[in-house]
């Protein structure tokens, strides 16, 4: 009897213990931080990948916050110091650092300091001021999550969607922006090749996420690579020798590689959950036709790494070129998209911009729509029909369409 | 490497030894600087070793050294995910004085911190004594912009590492190359004032050039040589009521190169830092406080990136909660802090700032050592405002040698 008491007790004292450990261990989680939930925030790794991808995801985090100095190379004209300082916790930009695009007509104005204007310069150098008479679009800088989908899904995914000629009459006619990838880039890379389908910009100019990520660090900071090892310099005004102390180039094509692999497995956030108003939101999106141009789900095929193989991606974008009218036309070409054309925006991460912009949501190509029903409202050309036929809702059936478009 | 070893080995030695004549040492051994004869001074308490007081345990004739060093075991956490728990040498420091004559001598320290992985020399200096309260100095010297710049040695200080304000905003320990006088006078019959005004070569370029994310005045630091011909003021005044002291530090200078290979690049740019420090005791507490400001003028091709105001604040409490922690072992103590502080590193922006609250135990089993367990808590704010959490446990373990 006494045996059994104290190897109770034992036990009592133990499981107090235990509980005491547990309200402990509980209790650090709180004073340590908590981990937001998965699909909750713009940088995530994507479910699935391997401990290796894993490491190279956090070297790519690594070197996408890494903020450049003067002395390690940024400049001498620029835009910003780093991948993180344009992307707001890896989603879109604010219109703080808009980039302003320029060209004349369709010559992209490189004598003139084109196609980007950088306002920002160090010691010794002059920023940029914009050419009178230019063509001019501002861009907002886009999210970076999800690019490895978008990357994934073949080009024959993408021109399955085409309908240049609108052959079935909806008065949609999409196309794909036919890119000439750069020369520079790898022959092992997904967007290289002699013309590739364009994918990831404003205005699907780009095949490829190195040239993506390398063009962004030329024009954007300022750093060279082994891809782009030439300054970019204001043509109206050279900085002074000396004034970019940094040797060329400021970044090898590993540092570049690690951001390209890192954007690849980002993942997009989850989308929300779904609610019998939401579900009339949806059957409303595609009433109205949104679905024309914001196809809901599109498919990739094979990939390096596997955890972007042959899934659905719920991107809402079909991926193509579609005028849109008057209203935000830049009248600028990039690739061989027009002026009026830009490629579908894809709609997922919504949900959660608003956490990361300050409250706002900041839509199209500039940020000039603060919500889902200003963007609708300036959209033309061949979304007409469809911002037609929202418009001609009842006010309830608008706001649970606009919901569920803000919850994905 | 192998001198990180070393001086852990060092300091774990000096963890072991026993309980030691430090108070002993400090009152024999310590070169008073500047303290008047006719000026009533408390005997100097662990969070006072500084410059002037510190315990040196070596001395050969006219020649006295000593340092201190810090180990430093931490578990850190970020948004929940944990960082690789790590054991490294906090920061190790030796210094030296010389006798050159009655009125002369040679101060010499130095110091390696972990974070940033900076070896800094803090002090390479001649002083000479002008009377019985007042000294000139040229050299490299800690500047005395704050109160935690003159006196930051790790034992001495009560939590696991300095505050922002004092890291990053005014870049402790700041180092300059300058010249200048210091001394003690009256403010009031009772009440001492400090007073020290140097002409240095104040922060460089660095400020921008070696800026990441933005201004960096501590990039500036540490400069021991003048980049453009002009050199910086500061100057700090300090009341001591009591056991008590409230200063105000100011310095000013241009921190900018203007001519490179030849070609004019900029103008001349200044940067201007101001703080007020306070020490007080009440209710058995004692009470540290320490806030800076800096105005920095930035080229305009910079601008809107690169902050032009910056400001940080910080507020301590400790207390002894029990001393001898053992009856039979006289010099040991348990004490407890509390610290919350924050900065900004531009004002200009909503976000671009850190807000930390830290708690600390610590036992000291001698007067010279300490063993600290720590917990922090931070709110970092990028540029967007977008917030991310940290935090961490620490366990440090400092002490002289």
């Amino acid at each position: 009897m006494s045996h059994a008491w104290r190897s109770q007790s034992r036990i009592a004292f133990c499981a107090a213990g235990l509980v005491l450990a547990a309200l402990v261990i509980v209790g650090c989680s709180n004073l340590l931080t908590t981990e937001p939930p998965l699909g909750e925030r713009f940088d995530q790794p994507l479910a699935g990948l391997s401990n290796g991808e894993l490491g190279d995801f956090q070297d790519g985090h690594t070197q996408f916050r890494k903020a450049f100095t003067i002395n390690e190379g940024l400049g001498p004209i620029f835009n910003n110091v780093s991948c993180a300082s344009c992307h707001s916790g890896d989603g879109r930009g604010v219109t703080g650092n808009t980039l302003t695009r320029f060209s004349r007509g369709t010559d992209l104005d490189y004598a003139e300091g084109g196609p980007q204007l950088q306002d920002k310069a160090v010691p010794g150098a002059t920023p940029e001021r914009l050419p009178s008479g230019v063509d001019v679009s501002y861009r907002l800088p886009p999210p970076v999550f999800g690019v490895g989908l978008i990357e994934a899904i073949p080009d024959s995914a993408i021109l399955a969607g085409e309908d240049p000629g609108d052959a079935n009459a909806d008065g949609i006619s999409g196309r794909a922006n036919w890119v000439t990838p750069a020369s520079y880039l790898p022959s092992d890379d997904p967007g290289a090749g002699a013309s590739r389908v364009g994918r990831f910009g404003r205005k699907a100019a780009n095949s490829s996420l190195i040239q993506q990520v390398t063009e962004a660090y030329h024009q954007d900071m300022g750093i060279t690579s082994p891809y782009r090892p030439t300054e970019n310099v204001n043509p109206a005004a050279p900085a002074a020798s000396g004034a970019d102390p940094a040797p060329e180039p400021e970044v090898s094509e590993a540092k570049i590689s690690d951001i390209a692999q890192y954007m690849r497995m980002l993942a997009p956030p989850s989308p929300g959950e779904m609610s019998p108003a939401r579900e009339r939101g949806q059957t409303l999106f595609a009433g109205a036709r949104c679905t024309g141009c914001h196809t809901p789900v599109m498919h990739t095929g094979w990939h390096e790494i596997e955890a972007l193989r042959n899934r659905d991606v719920q991107l809402y974008s079909d991926l193509l070129l579609h005028d849109m009218g008057d209203a935000l036309a830049d009248n600028r070409p990039d690739g061989s998209a027009d002026g009026h054309e830009w490629r579908t925006a894809p709609l997922w991460g919504l949900r959660i911009a608003r956490e990361f912009l300050g409250g706002d949501l900041l839509l199209l190509h500039d940020g000039r729509a603060h919500s889902v029903d200003e963007a609708v409202r300036l959209h033309g050309g061949e979304a007409t029909a469809a911002r037609d036929a929202y418009l001609a809702l009842p006010v309830d059936d608008k706001a649970a369409l606009v919901d569920f478009v803000e919850s994905r | 490497m192998i001198g990180r070893h070393a001086s852990a080995a060092l300091m774990a030695l000096a963890l072991l030894a026993p309980p030691a004549r430090a108070a002993d040492t400090a009152s024999k051994k310590t070169v008073p600087r500047s303290t008047p004869a006719a000026v009533p001074v408390t005997p100097p308490s662990p969070a006072a070793w500084g410059r002037e007081n510190a315990p040196y345990h070596g001395s050969l004739d006219n020649i006295t050294w000593g340092g201190h060093g810090e180990l430093r075991f931490g578990y850190d956490v970020t948004a929940g995910v944990s960082d690789p728990s790590w054991f490294s040498v906090g920061r190790v420091n030796g210094f030296m004085e010389a006798k050159l004559s009655s009125k002369v001598r040679l101060r010499g320290q130095a110091a390696y911190d972990h974070v940033p992985d900076d070896f800094t020399l803090e002090r390479a200096e001649l002083v000479a004594r002008l009377g019985r309260a007042h000294e000139a100095h040229a050299g490299i010297f800690l500047v005395p912009l704050g109160r935690t710049n003159l006196s930051h040695d790790a034992p001495a200080y009560e939590f696991w590492e300095r505050s922002l304000v004092a890291t990053q905003i005014l870049g402790v320990p700041n180092a300059q190359l300058g010249l200048g006088v210091n001394g003690t006078g009256s403010w009031s019959r009772t009440t001492p004032l400090r007073y020290e005004v140097d002409l240095v070569t104040g922060f460089d370029d660095g400020v921008i050039m070696d800026a990441s994310g933005g201004t960096r005045i501590p990039a500036g630091r540490n400069n021991y040589s003048d980049q453009n011909g002009i050199p910086a003021a500061v100057a700090r005044f300090a009341i001591q009521p009591g056991r008590g002291e409230v200063g105000v530090a100011i310095q000013s200078g241009p921190y900018n190169r203007t001519r490179v290979e030849g070609a004019e690049i900029d103008g001349t740019r200044w940067v201007h830092v101001l703080t007020a420090d306070g020490l007080a005791h009440a209710m058995g507490l004692e009470l540290a406080t320490e806030a800076a400001a800096a105005l920095i003028d930035i080229p305009p091709g910079l601008e809107g990136l690169y902050a032009e105001r910056q400001w940080g604040a910080s507020l301590e409490a400790t207390r002894t909660l029990r001393a001898p922690l053992f009856h039979a072992w006289r010099g040991t103590s348990l004490s407890g802090g509390l610290r919350a502080e924050t900065v900004d590193f531009d004002a200009g922006l909503p976000g671009d700032s850190r807000t930390r609250v830290a708690a600390s135990l610590n036992i000291r089993p001698q007067p010279a050592s300490i063993l600290r367990f720590g917990w922090y808590y931070e709110w970092k704010r990028d540029r967007f405002d977008n917030l991310t959490p940290l935090a961490g446990l620490t366990l440090t373990a400092a002490s002289y040698f």
